[in-house]
């Protein structure tokens, strides 16, 4: 597109991208996601899912830049300490940076807040478990600060990669309900809705954004990663995708696909509200309280 | 050319100019799993490295 030096190959089209063509492209790309699946209507307030690792601190900055585009919407960002010992301090140091650099409101909830202890606590003797029981309280802790902070919609940062795993997880596992379920697409109004506004940007480039746009921190891995189905399935992707440029993405499209032919037909069962604490279930107990309830035996 | 990994893993690699996507596969790294930088900026995968050259590579952390 001009005579800078590329920064970025894009392997699945052949192209070379500077890094001034390639920042405006991902702005491009992720404002046209936003605006053709409808993610953000105006007077919204926005929770934006901010960990402070790499993908919610590029989604912060990308909304920020964006957010003149829309009309009287409001971001906040919400992070949320999980306790994990060695690995989240740093992490939500980053986040209360970037959202204290770029004026945002910013709320910070705990696991010791919502749960009675960190996750390190709950997960002993579980640690093969930790990214299920992290998940699923997680989620929780999302919706509770999203709901604490006025919030009617809540923006992750899950990109390209992490939806082609999810999608491939949910088919090593035979999970149909999971495979099909759209988080945005609730029209009950018993859930919060979800927007994944970078869901079809690589993590690659996710990453060259922010090293152009001088975002980029050096910042540790989860230290429960290594038990996680996920590690490997990752990895195995990553290097079908290496080796057949664009398989994520025709993963993505295929989901859909699937999503598209299952549309009105009932793949799980109906919606009950939760014993203990009223949300909706699909069992007679959520997956917060049963977990909480088997710690406690 | 000098490969550097991390900040305790620096590796001297004689090798003729190669692009960096092969010179990657060669000490057993996706590329897609990283990022690469040449004096400070960021290179494309088909860059060819050059003998004198000091390649960075910035590993890409999992999780958002």
């Amino acid at each position: 597109m001009c005579t800078e030096p590329a920064v970025v190959y894009q392997r699945n089209i052949h192209r070379h991208l500077c890094g001034h063509h390639f920042t405006a492209e991902i702005e491009r790309r992720v404002a046209d996601t936003i605006t053709l699946r409808r993610m953000i209507s105006p007077g919204d307030r926005l929770a934006v899912a901010l960990s402070g690792g790499k993908d919610s601190t590029a989604l912060l900055l990308l909304l920020s830049r964006l957010l003149p585009a829309w009309q009287n919407v409001r971001l906040i960002a919400l992070t949320i300490d999980e306790g994990i010992a060695g690995y989240r301090e740093a992490t939500v140091r980053a986040a209360e940076q970037v959202a204290c650099r770029l004026g945002i409101e910013h709320h910070c909830i705990s696991f010791p807040d919502l749960f009675g202890d960190s996750l390190d606590v709950l997960l002993e003797g579980r640690e093969t478990q930790a990214c299920s029981i992290c998940g699923i309280l997680r989620r929780k802790a999302m919706v509770i600060g999203a709901g604490q902070a006025g919030a009617t919609k809540l923006a992750t940062g899950h990109n390209l990669d992490d939806e082609a795993q999810s999608v491939f997880m949910n088919v090593l596992r035979g999970d149909l309900p999971r495979l099909v379920r759209n988080s945005g697409a609730d029209s009950s109004g018993k859930f919060i809705p979800r927007i994944k506004p970078l869901s079809l940007i690589s993590e690659k480039d996710i990453a060259a954004y922010l090293v152009l746009r001088n975002e980029w921190k050096e910042l540790p891995e989860c230290p429960y990663t290594r038990y996680a189905l996920r590690r490997e399935v990752r990895s195995v992707l990553s290097r079908f995708e290496f080796k057949h440029p664009g398989t994520m993405l025709h993963l993505i499209e295929s989901k859909e696909k699937i999503e598209h032919l299952c549309a009105g037909s009932v793949i799980s069962a109906p919606l009950r509200s939760c014993r203990i604490c009223g949300v909706p279930s699909s069992g007679d107990l959520c997956q917060v309280c049963l977990l909480l309830q088997l710690r406690e035996r | 050319m000098i490969l550097i990994l991390s900040e305790h893993d620096r590796r001297i690699i004689h090798h003729s100019p190669a692009p960096v996507e092969q010179i990657l596969l060669e000490a057993g790294i996706n590329p897609l799993d990283v990022l690469v930088s040449r004096n400070g900026n960021l290179i494309s995968e088909d860059t060819i490295a050059e003998a004198e050259d000091e390649i960075l590579v910035i590993r890409i952390a999992h999780g958002g």
